[in-house]
């Protein structure tokens, strides 16, 4: 009993770090998004939706424009599995499929942090993610529900 | 921008499908014109992001909504015996050549027009004339939350299995040729694009994942020697194509971990006899259905497919025709493994019998005399990918192949001449922009 219970301490010990990991993690980039998308909480499978690139409109019908670093970027990586839940391989594997087979578009990759954030200023209806240092005023940032 | 791709274009595609891509992408740029002026006055009232209307609003609109990709491939194949893309059994060959050239373009945030040319050298079967692999308009009629539902219409790849769909761009294949049991190169065209009108759905679940379907009506295109002779060994008439039914449903557990696909097709071709030919005006009706499945980790991805192929031969007025009413049988076993991002390998076996109830052609054999080992393939493939940078990819593969049953009868016209047991060697070096 008392061996099974210090396996339970060490279980939420454990977990317990994973949290804070992943609080960590959570606070260095945001989902970023043009200021005149009107949406400000997004459910993780709408988000999903989004960077498969199966939505084509926001729920008001403008065009979604999804804006992503190079496939091998760090953060691109942090954000897809984080995120999504999806490894980037994935992504890049269904907008193949989509863009091949003429069903849909792949979203448009940008070189660095600053062009990310010139584009999401400059884009209605663009979504993107950046690092929280360069989050300003000219762009909406996105919560998860 | 266009000018720097402009420029590519014309360096690396022949201009012929470029004009014709170019000619195909202004009717409907034209055809459209109305409804997109009325779509970008309203982005005007809402947003105010374009200072004007006319000329410079239509060339706003294309520069942001139009998306042109490109890719091509050359091979070199080099085997044992029996001849693959080419006269490869004599030191080799660079028989194998792919060019295509996209273009989607999205005038309405509900209207898609989406065309690719193909240019494929491959053998006696492909000479590398560009067509059409495809042109269609897709409109979302139904569009809430992650829920789509929406109608194409026009030349549209036909959906089955996981490859089908974009079997001839290197970078979404798992190896140069893919497996051939399932997606036989012999008859391509008649299952890689028709002209039809396909509806398609999607609904996605936060814990159960995403359902999707395609389901299309089509003529299928058949005219083209390869799949004739193929299909009708000594055909000297024409086959032509009939309404056609085909479909396919796929699930994706929310990270994609797991996939899963079931596709059928219900094909179905008249054949026209020649002006001397002891064939009767016949009809082939083709009825596969192909079942497949992956499992994705970060490091591997595992790959099975299984198919079994109905073929009915009737009233071509000849015993040995009108007799054939049997079932074919396919299936691989896949891995991929990714060292990184630069270094993948590939592991597979795939097994083909083209009649399930005479697996070795033993029976086959005994009624025709010729060889039994046409009638069965089974390829062990071992393969490296490397992706030099984001835009150029290198591969090379190896194959044991024991049997004959998918090779190309217009590369191989004497059975008598095919080696049973063979090895084939390949490496393919791809770009795309």
């Amino acid at each position: 009993m008392f061996i099974f219970n210090k396996s339970n301490i060490c279980v939420l010990l454990i977990s317990s770090f994973l949290v804070i990991t992943d609080v960590m993690a959570n606070d260095h980039y945001q989902i970023v998004s043009h200021p005149n998308v009107i949406e400000t909480d997004i459910t993780r499978n709408y988000l999903r939706a989004i960077f498969s690139m199966r939505l084509r409109t926001w729920q008001n019908g403008t065009s979604i424009r999804v804006f992503v670093l190079p496939d091998d970027h760090k953060l691109h990586a942090v954000f897809s599995k984080e995120k999504l839940n999806l490894f980037p391989y994935q992504l890049r594997q269904s907008w193949d499929r989509l863009v091949f087979s003429g069903t849909g578009q792949a979203p448009t990759t940008v070189s660095s942090s600053e062009e990310m954030l010139d584009r999401i200023m400059n884009t209605p209806g663009s979504i993107g993610y950046l690092e929280t240092t360069y989050v300003n005023d000219n762009i909406h940032v996105l919560h998860i529900k | 921008m266009y000018s720097i791709l402009n420029s590519q274009l014309f360096g690396t595609i022949p201009k012929r499908p470029m004009v014709i891509t170019a000619f195909f992408l202004l009717c409907l740029l034209t055809q459209n014109l109305p409804a997109f002026a009325q779509e970008t006055e309203r982005d005007n009232n809402s947003q105010n992001i374009f200072a004007t209307l006319g000329a410079s609003t239509i060339a706003n609109n294309i520069r942001e909504n139009l998306r042109i990709q490109g890719f091509a491939g050359q091979s070199f194949i080099a085997t044992s015996n029996n001849d693959v893309f080419g006269n490869t059994d004599e030191g080799g060959s660079f028989g194998f050549t792919e060019i295509g050239l996209n273009a989607i373009y999205r005038p309405l945030p509900k209207l898609q027009l989406s065309g690719q040319m193909l240019s494929r050298r491959a053998g006696e079967g492909n000479s590398g004339i560009p067509r059409l692999d495809f042109a269609f308009l897709d409109y979302r009629l139904y569009s809430q939350e992650t829920n789509q539902f929406g109608i194409r219409f026009g030349r549209l790849k036909n959906p089955w299995g996981f490859y089908n769909d974009t079997r001839d761009v290197p970078f979404t294949r798992p190896s140069i040729l893919l497996p051939q049991s399932i997606y036989f190169d012999r008859t391509r065209n008649v299952g890689l694009s028709s002209d039809s009108v396909q509806f398609y759905g999607e609904t996605s679940h936060a814990t159960w994942g995403d359902f999707s379907f395609q389901f299309g009506i089509a003529r299928p295109i058949v005219d083209d020697r390869d799949t004739e002779v193929s299909l009708i060994p000594r055909a000297q008439g024409n086959l032509s194509p009939d309404v056609t039914i085909l479909g396919r449903g796929l699930y994706e557990s929310p990270n994609k971990r797991f996939r899963f696909a079931v596709s059928g097709i219900w094909f179905n071709a008249d054949y026209k006899p020649g002006t001397a030919d002891t064939l009767g005006p016949g009809a082939i009706q083709f009825s596969p259905i192909y079942v497949s499945a992956q499992y994705n980790t970060e490091r591997w991805s595992l790959t099975s497919e299984y198919a079994i192929r109905k073929f009915r031969y009737k009233n071509f007025g000849d015993q040995m025709f009108d007799s054939q009413d049997f079932y074919g049988e396919s299936f691989y076993f896949q891995g991929e493994y990714r060292f990184s991002h630069k270094w993948e390998a590939l592991m597979r076996y795939d097994v083909l019998f083209t009649n399930r109830n005479d697996r070795d052609g033993s029976k086959y054999a005994a009624l025709t005399g010729l060889p039994a080992y046409t009638r069965f393939a089974k390829d062990l493939t071992l393969g490296l990918r490397w992706n030099i940078n984001t835009q150029i990819m290198a591969r090379f593969e190896y194959h044991r192949i024991n049997g004959t049953g998918w090779l190309s009868p217009l590369d191989n016209p004497n059975p008598f001449n095919l080696s049973k047991n063979w090895d084939l060697f390949a490496v393919q070096l791809s770009f795309r922009f």
